[in-house]
């Protein structure tokens, strides 16, 4: 049994079949993992069209089926594949027999796999697992992103200056040369970079700054 | 080319009429220089006979005077014979009787011309009558002299000529009788008037000088003249005759006008040739312009033409005929039945069908197949339509055949048919997948439902924690949604065949031949390939049959297609006349008490039968004996006509082959 941390997540699942809907949802509960039902592409496109910084459940992943009335699958793979958080929420497709070779073609442009009906055992909920991990990474990256953003943002110009020239492996008397300013200076500004960026040593600073 | 040979032709009509005009020319010159001659000589006549006139004028003149002295005459008494004799003889002008020495003893001077010698003595005269009388007196009988000229007053004068006649006595010479002539005088004396009728005569001298002249002609268009001599003893003169050249007016000489007309005659023939010949050129270019179009037509057409006798020797081919067969016009024309290019193994058959032909027992312009064979071993399909020739009195001479290729029609055909059958095979194939495509999306649906209920329960299941209420309320919920699930499954299976039990709905009645009729074009063509003749016959009591008419066209088509390869090239061989495959179709009798009619379908080759083994597996989906088969035809034929109600079944024909029988319903 997965751990508890592994399986929190939301499922969007997205099938204009209502038994299969609702069989997946209850096979899903007893693996305890939350899913939302969409009746089709429609549905959840008018919600997920109006989040602008990513699915607000994050982690989460998408179970799509490839043929539906209205907006197909594909086509609502299509839309998604333009969102800038198309990488935090996973696509698995539900396919049939005869489009393997689309499902096939969805997951080398950027799907993260298919799964081909009738889906046995647990095949389809391990994948939704794997899924959801993926989202949590995803997400995890995005805020050590933003985060080290926010500690760039905080530092002055001549601070980013200073840092740019430290990260490239220059000693202070250099930095102090090239800025025209004084050793004494540089040891100062590297002193609040330090600080503000939360690192300890040049070589923290530049691990922190090619992380991202 | 036609202008040139006109140029050429006018030059040459040309010269043809100048030589011809101056062959006219040259006969009418000719016959004029005739005509002259004609009357030159007519003319040398007259001076002839006026010279013989003469002659014989002055020889009984020398009788006449003679006769003066056949007696010793008196003085007075000759006198008056003299004068007598004058007054006779306008032509002598004085007599003299003379002595032995020319001495004159008697002279009497002509009463017309009493002053003849008044003017000048007559001794003037006298060595011109010495010398006529030494010539008498040598030639013992008249003698003349030479002519001279005797001047009268006012400068008149006379041409004289003497004549001595010597006077004999008893062998003895006693003297001389002189007669003094006046030439003018005794030419118009001398010579009958008949004679000279418009001529001129004049007596000239032998060298030419004139010394009379008798009568006169008119000039203005010439003479034509003719001399003779004069030839008197002691003395020679020329005769000069002339007559005038006759006018040639409108009426010319009849040789002429003859000449003329005839030569008017040659014109007019001649132009009636060239008439004649023009109008042959004109019928001979349009008979070449006709032949070279004839021939220009023969040699553009793609069908080729033959012409037979009635032995059947061939006696023309145009050179498409000659290409069709691959062999040249020289090998062709003259060969008879069996044609150099008929397949040795169909010449029976052409034979007889020839025979058949010729009697008159099919309509000739009936077309007909054949296949021909070339040196390099390609047989070509053809077809044939004959029609008799006929000559201009109406009898028959022997057969024209227009001979067309059919290869590329034949391959246009065998395309099309193996392209609309690929087409109906893919079609087919496309229907299927695509069916097959909606069936299992269909139920892929409750099948993927059901997998997510059996998993999940197979999850709690293994949940030991849950409390067992709820785990018992779980499981039956997902139990009941896996029937309801397995209920929508066979709902989608119903479906499926109720889809294919709606076929049955499209059953009308169809007419036998209306079926026979479908699938006739791709039969034919089958049948024609292998030289397989397909016999149709519907029963006059058939009805209509109850059924699926695409479907039981396929069942037909199968069928005879079997029938069809059953029978390959060569087998059955077509010198049996069992190359033919029957498809008939009548009412049959029903089941027993029930009061639907059926119609049975017989299909009968000659092919070499079923073996017990392949009867025995003939109807099993997937068996076949063809390499390229599917082994679907017959069950699939089967399994529709059951459809219908009806059966299949087979038996073995007679003599060979086999039958293949099925039943459909009849129409209500």
């Amino acid at each position: 049994m997965m751990s508890a941390m592994a399986a929190h997540g939301t499922v969007f699942l997205i099938d204009d079949d209502e038994a299969v809907r609702e069989a997946l949802a209850w096979m899903l509960r007893t693996r305890r993992l939350l899913s939302t039902p969409y009746a089709s592409g429609d549905a959840f496109w008018a919600v997920a069209q109006s989040w602008t910084d990513g699915p607000p459940t994050a982690p989460c992943c998408a179970v799509l089926d490839l043929r539906m009335p209205g907006m197909s699958g594909l086509a609502l793979f299509e839309l998604l594949l333009e969102q800038p958080w198309f990488a935090l929420m996973p696509v698995i497709f539900l396919s049939g027999h005869a489009d393997v070779p689309t499902a096939v073609d969805t997951v080398l442009r950027g799907a993260f796999d298919f799964c081909e009906k009738p889906f046995s055992d647990n095949a389809l909920v391990s994948r939704i697992e794997r899924a959801l991990a993926r989202s949590a990474e995803e997400v995890a990256k995005l805020q050590r992103r933003l985060q080290l953003q926010q500690r760039l943002a905080g530092l002055t110009e001549r601070e980013q200056a200073v840092m740019q020239l430290i990260a490239a492996g220059l000693p202070n008397k250099l930095v102090a040369d090239q800025l025209q300013i004084s050793v004494r200076t540089v040891e100062v500004h590297r002193a609040r970079i330090f600080d503000k960026m939360g690192v300890k040593s040049v070589v923290e600073l530049v691990k922190l700054l090619h992380q991202t | 080319m036609k202008t040139a040979l006109g140029t050429g032709r006018w030059w040459l009509w040309s010269a043809l009429c100048v030589l011809l005009l101056a062959l006219l020319g040259a006969l009418v010159f000719l016959a004029r220089a005739y005509e002259d001659q004609r009357l030159t000589s007519q003319l040398e006549h007259n001076a002839v006979d006026i010279v013989g006139e003469i002659r014989n004028g002055l020889a009984l003149n020398a009788l006449a005077l003679q006769g003066l002295h056949e007696s010793l005459p008196a003085q007075t008494a000759w006198r008056q014979s003299a004068t007598a004799l004058l007054l006779v003889h306008r032509e002598i002008v004085r007599l003299e009787w003379r002595t032995a020495d020319l001495q004159i003893r008697q002279a009497q001077v002509s009463p017309f011309l009493p002053q003849l010698f008044d003017f000048l003595p007559r001794s003037q005269a006298q060595p011109d009558v010495q010398q006529a009388c030494a010539n008498a007196r040598r030639f013992h009988g008249p003698a003349y002299s030479t002519s001279y000229f005797l001047p009268l007053e006012e400068g008149r004068g006379q041409e004289l000529m003497e004549m001595c006649l010597p006077l004999l006595r008893e062998g003895r010479e006693e003297g001389f009788l002189v007669a003094t002539y006046g030439l003018s005088d005794m030419l118009s004396e001398l010579i009958r008037p008949d004679t000279r009728r418009q001529r001129s005569i004049a007596l000239t001298e032998s060298d030419g000088a004139r010394l009379s002249i008798l009568g006169t002609v008119p000039r203005e268009h010439g003479v034509i003249h003719a001399a003779h001599s004069l030839e008197l003893p002691g003395s020679v003169y020329m005769l000069r005759v002339e007559r005038a050249r006759q006018l040639r007016g409108l009426l010319p000489d009849v040789l002429t006008s003859g000449v003329a007309v005839l030569a008017l005659a040659l014109v007019s023939m001649l132009a009636l040739f060239a008439f004649d010949v023009r109008k042959r050129l004109h019928a001979e270019a349009r008979l070449s312009e006709a032949l070279a179009f004839r021939q220009a037509m023969e040699d553009s057409l793609l069908s080729g033409l033959r012409a037979r006798d009635m032995r059947g020797r061939i006696t023309y081919v145009n050179p498409a005929f000659c290409q069709l067969v691959g062999l040249p016009a020289e090998q062709l024309i003259g060969s008879s039945n069996p044609a150099p290019y008929w397949p040795a193994d169909r010449v029976d058959e052409y034979l007889s069908r020839e025979t058949l032909r010729h009697s008159g027992e099919i309509p000739a312009r009936q077309g007909f197949e054949a296949e021909y064979l070339r040196p390099d071993g390609t047989r070509v399909p053809v077809l044939i339509v004959e029609a008799p020739l006929i000559n201009e009195i109406g009898k028959q001479t022997g057969w024209m055949s227009a001979v067309v290729d059919l290869s590329a029609q034949r391959r246009v055909e065998e395309q099309s048919r193996a392209s609309q059958e690929r087409l109906q095979a893919t079609a087919r194939l496309a229907m299927a997948g695509e069916m097959a495509s909606l069936i299992s999306h269909e139920l892929n649906q409750p099948l993927a439902a059901i997998a997510s209920y059996a998993s999940g329960t197979l999850n709690l299941l293994h949940e030991p924690e849950l409390p067992l209420e709820s785990l018992r309320e779980d499981l039956e919920t997902a139990i009941r949604r896996i029937a309801d699930q397995a209920a929508r499954a066979g709902r989608v299976i119903k479906s499926v065949s109720d889809l294919v039990r709606r076929r049955e709905r499209s059953r009308s009645a169809v007419p036998v031949q209306e079926l026979f009729d479908g699938i006739a074009p791709l039969v034919q063509l089958q049948a024609r390939k292998s030289g397989i003749k397909v016999e149709w016959l519907v029963a006059p009591d058939c009805p209509p049959v109850w059924c699926d008419a695409t479907m039981v066209e396929q069942v037909l088509l199968n069928l005879v297609r079997n029938g069809l390869q059953a029978m390959p090239t060569g087998d059955p061989p077509p010198a049996s006349g069992l190359r033919t495959l029957q498809l008939h179709a009548a009412p049959a009798a029903g089941h027993e008490g029930s009061e639907r009619r059926w119609v049975a379908f017989t299909i009968t080759d000659h092919g070499k039968g079923l073996s017990d083994e392949v009867a025995k597996r003939l109807f099993t989906p997937f068996f076949t004996t063809r390499t390229e088969g599917m082994g679907l035809g017959l069950s699939l034929c089967r399994t529709v006509v059951e459809q219908h109600g009806g059966t299949l079944g087979y038996e073995h024909a007679e003599p060979r082959g086999t039958v293949f029988r099925f039943t459909l319903p009849a129409a209500p």
